[in-house]
């Protein structure tokens, strides 16, 4: 019993200390971060990205005496490995970088198994809606493409109800939402519009919507009717982008996928191009957030890492931003330039997530999708 | 050794002899190893958001979509692919150990490819060929050549379980030919001394000689189906035809974990009552104990005018499920662009310097510093776990075959099978969940090699179980039960006689665990905390980045390490079992 008392006690004497820093190290600059860094000697970030390599090799050399151990694992895993090591008191991940917002939020940040930070370096260059819950590094995207060499005179789909109609019946797209985070949660951010649904019903039709009785909203009724126009899924991204985006394609599908993937259109053959003038929009903009493990065992090495992977001063975000900056991705850092050839992040009419309301919301819609299939 | 047989037994070798000892240690083994994980996940499913996923998945306006539907194209994947595998794996087993038909070497070696083949390349190669219209993009070479190919040929069940025969087969044929390798010639030779004609004594002694066999084939292939991923994503969601594991998939990666727990648990129940009913047929009938390694080579039928066109068979066979897919990965690590597999083909995804156009730069994998070092870590995690794995599965094999038709062995070998049906990021959770504290004076594991190779052992226990049980159940009990009465210790029994005998079915369980250990990833994904990957890893990094060239290229340096770790084993066996040498 003694023996137990001394090591609580120890252990607070340990634990306090970390606690009170912890608040100072926020504040902190990198300047003052780097010599506790340096002590500390390294840092493990799990990544969403398997660019975190270059970041790797640039962080270190922009800060020698720490040692960055990138693993890259989907953002499900991370969440399933950090949780683990958390019930087993294995506290050994430092940062994570991790899309999946909505389960993040509902899974990490309210079991407290995380902790939100901002670099006080660049806190003034981000919107407050990206500084909080989560610190969002840069926006990615799943908004309806089509293709321009089949359609040269712009997007063939207007408004997002034709969709529902005759004309496009097995013609739409879609990786699974019951199998990716992502899409579901475009569905969920269409669920949750069901005024701007309506309007746009209206200006499709001249009439005004007839909602289900089961149903919650003109969004809810847009994703019943879209599966009743046989709505075709697929498996991933890759399948996708092939279906709608083949260059010799003679008369092919549209499909909800990544802006960013039209970088590939040379590469690949490809002649994906973003649907943008959709009304009401043509799908969603998700982060891509950075954030600290609770207890992280190196506490200022990562606030270092965070503050590095949002760049320098210069347009293009150097070394710490550049392997993220492609465009059809959006930088939530207003000092770094959007890529000169993709929409402007204000002109692109993509509805942007909110990950507290989409993961409140996600499970209606996920057992509608379930029902629908 | 010759003084243990003479050492008179001390106390706690007569605790061996009496059988306690053994067992105990194996029923405390799969406990830790299976029961353990499996409890955990049961007890996630036990809070009120569990109750509420049973409840969901059970008795809801959502369980048809969520639980029958699923279910029901399960087990039909399920049956259809392991009847499937069965009698594809079990004639080209026939024919290549049994019988005088040509080219048995080569018959022997395509049979064995699929398995190291991914499932998604079989997938991949049938959509190159069959893909209609229904996706848009660019059609498929029979529609291409103006065949129109009908949506049930193209999508759903059909093709899915087709391409996974063409994957499992060779686990079946794996199986059934290390079985069919050792049964006597003698057997044989009284039968046709008798007067039996081939169908009888194909019948009446070659068929129930390896009903083990048979019936392990079936349990693994059955389990390979109902837990494959790939081919029914690929094939199967443009028609909306879910299986429950894309249904489980699903759950987690949408982070409704429950009710993928819920599903999995479900899926281990239903799985669980079959492998009872066929164990219940295995050992209602003790006549299957049979008699090997009494010498003889395996005696072979002449084929007669038959030898050609079954050739012709087997090899169109081999050229189907094993050339066409490696030709579409191959062709894939080679052509710039994806949806043009056979045209601009180039080496730079190989051996490319980088710097250049293609690849944003990135140059070929043989240039990337990691890969000798993965390609290292690869062979040793898979050469370890294989190890381990059958180890473990020979003891457990053992005792469930000494002891079959009791409760012990029933639930044991229930147990052993398992571990299949279990998500692997729901095993390497628990996994961590329990190791990673320090227990008692034990070490945390977390992050350590050990972990990952306990955990992997533990994931593969069903190979090396069902393929030792096979085998084992074919070792004569008199050869044992003579070295136990001239005074032979357990020991010496296994390392004697059993392992001898039962060596080229342990092998062909070994290479099994192998090829999975080595182009698994998801395990290693979570267990592993090393910053020199393996290669799935390094796989898996070219592909998210896009480069499935590269990815490609990586799968066939796989390739080739699962044929040399089979060569290996192949020539390892020939060595110990020197009497079936000619």
């Amino acid at each position: 019993m003694l023996k137990r008392l001394m090591k609580s006690a120890l252990a607070a004497c340990v634990v306090l200390p970390t606690a009170v820093m912890a608040a100072d190290l926020d504040g902190m600059t990198p300047e003052q971060l780097l010599p506790l860094a340096q002590k500390e000697g390294s840092v493990t970030v799990f990544s969403l990205s398997s660019r975190i390599a270059k970041i790797e090799k640039a962080f270190e050399e922009t800060y020698p005496g720490i040692d960055l151990i990138g693993l890259d694992m989907s953002s499900t895993k991370q969440i399933a490995r950090l949780e683990a090591e958390q019930q087993a008191g294995v506290h050994a991940v430092d940062v994570l970088y991790i899309a999946d917002t909505p389960v993040v939020f509902s899974k990490l940040l309210e079991a407290k198994r995380i902790v939100n930070y901002v670099p006080p370096r660049v806190a003034g260059q981000i919107d407050d809606r990206y500084k909080g819950p989560l610190l969002t590094q840069r926006l990615s995207t799943k908004v309806l493409m089509y293709n321009e060499k089949a359609f040269p005179g712009g997007s063939p789909v207007t408004n997002l109800w034709q969709l529902t109609q005759p004309e496009w019946q097995g013609k739409v797209l879609m990786v699974d939402p019951s199998q990716r985070g992502e899409l579901l949660d475009l569905l969920t951010e269409i669920a949750l519009h069901p005024d701007e649904m309506a309007a746009a019903y209206k200006a499709q039709f001249g009439k005004d919507i007839a909602v289900d009785a089961d149903l919650q909203g003109a969004g809810e009724q847009f994703i019943k009717d879209l599966f009743a126009n046989d709505l075709i899924l697929v498996p991933n991204s890759d399948v996708l982008n092939k279906s709608v985006g083949d260059a010799t394609a003679k008369n092919p599908p549209v499909g909800f996928g990544t802006y960013s993937d039209r970088r590939d259109n040379e590469k690949e053959g490809w002649a994906l191009q973003v649907a943008n003038n959709v009304e009401p929009a043509n799908g969603i903009l998700f982060p891509a957030i950075l954030t600290i493990a609770d207890k992280a065992p190196h506490p200022a090495a990562a606030r270092l890492l965070i503050d590095f992977m949002f760049g320098d001063d210069t347009p293009t975000g150097g070394a710490g931003f550049e392997p993220f900056n492609v465009p059809g991705d959006y930088a939530t850092r207003t000092t770094i330039a959007h890529h000169p050839d993709s929409v402007k992040l204000g002109e692109l009419k993509a509805w942007t997530i909110d990950p507290a309301k989409t993961a409140a919301a996600r499970g209606r819609v996920s057992d509608l999708i379930i029902t629908l299939q | 050794m010759t003084f243990i047989s003479t050492f008179a037994p001390s106390g706690g070798r007569r605790l061996l002899r009496s059988g306690f000892v053994m067992p105990a240690i194996l029923v405390a083994i799969v406990a830790i190893l299976v029961v353990a994980p499996l409890a955990r996940i049961l007890l996630s499913t036990l809070t009120p958001e569990g109750i509420a996923a049973w409840q969901a998945v059970l008795v809801s306006p959502l369980s048809f979509n969520l639980w029958w539907r699923p279910l029901f194209n399960t087990m039909v994947l399920g049956f259809g692919v392991a009847s499937g595998c069965l009698i594809l794996g079990g004639f080209l087993a026939w024919l290549v150990v049994l019988t005088d038909v040509p080219g048995r070497r080569l018959l022997g070696l395509m049979g064995t490819l699929p398995y190291m083949i991914p499932s998604f390349a079989a997938a991949l190669a049938w959509g190159t060929l069959f893909r209609n219209s229904r996706l848009g993009g660019s059609a498929g070479f029979f529609e291409t050549n103006g065949l129109a190919i009908p949506d049930w040929l193209a999508w759903g069940l059909v093709p899915t379980a087709i391409v996974l025969i063409a994957h499992y087969y060779s686990l079946a044929y794996t199986i059934i030919a290390a079985a069919l390798s050792s049964v006597g010639a003698d057997l044989v030779e009284a039968g046709q001394m008798a007067g039996a004609k081939r169908p009888r004594i194909f019948f009446g002694i070659i068929l129930p000689v390896v009903t083990p066999a048979l019936i392990a084939a079936a349990s693994l292939t059955f389990a390979g189906a109902v837990a494959n991923f790939a081919a029914p994503a690929l094939l199967g969601l443009p028609v909306r035809m879910q299986t429950l594991s894309t249904r489980l998939f699903g759950m987690i990666e949408t982070g409704q974990n429950e009710r993928g727990f819920v599903l999995a648990l479900l899926l281990i129940a239903v799985s669980a009552l079959f492998l009872w009913m066929s164990d219940r047929i295995v050992s209602g009938r003790k006549a299957f104990v049979t008699v090997t390694g009494k010498g003889g080579r395996t005696k072979r039928f002449p084929l007669g005018a038959w030898r050609w066109p079954l050739f012709a068979v087997a090899v169109t066979i081999g050229l189907l499920t094993t050339v066409v897919p490696v030709l579409v990965l191959a062709a894939s690590s080679l052509a710039p662009q994806s949806g043009a597999l056979f045209s601009n083909w180039t080496l730079h995804f190989w051996i490319g310097e980088g710097g250049g156009e293609i690849a944003q730069g990135q140059a070929g994998i043989f240039r990337n510093p990691v890969l000798i070092d993965a390609l290292w870590n690869t062979i040793r995690l898979g050469l370890v776990v294989a190890l381990t794995t059958m180890l473990l599965g020979l003891a457990l094999a053992y005792t469930i075959v000494q002891r079959r038709g009791s409760l012990l062995a029933t639930i044991l070998s229930q147990l052993a099978f398992v571990p299949l049906l279990v998500p692997s990021i729901a095993f390497a959770a628990a996994y961590i969940a329990l190791f990673g504290a320090p227990i008692g004076p034990l070490p945390s594991l977390y992050g350590t090699f050990a972990l990952l190779v306990i955990a992997a052992s533990a994931h593969n226990l069903p190979f090396a179980v069902q393929s030792g049980r096979s085998v084992l159940g074919q070792i004569s009990a008199d050869i044992e039960e003579s070295a136990r009465l001239t005074g032979a210790g357990l020991l010496r029994r296994l390392f004697a006689i059993i392992f001898p005998l039962a060596i080229r079915g342990l092998f062909a369980g070994a290479i099994l665990v192998f090829v999975k250990m080595v182009r698994d990833l998801s395990l290693v994904v979570l267990l592993f905390t090393a910053t020199s990957p393996v290669l799935s890893m390094v796989a898996y990094r070219y592909a998210a980045e896009g480069f499935m060239q590269f990815a490609n290229a990586i799968t066939l340096v796989i390739l080739i390490v699962c044929l040399a770790a089979s060569f290996l084993a192949h020539g390892l066996q020939n060595r110990v079992q020197k009497w079936k040498q000619p």
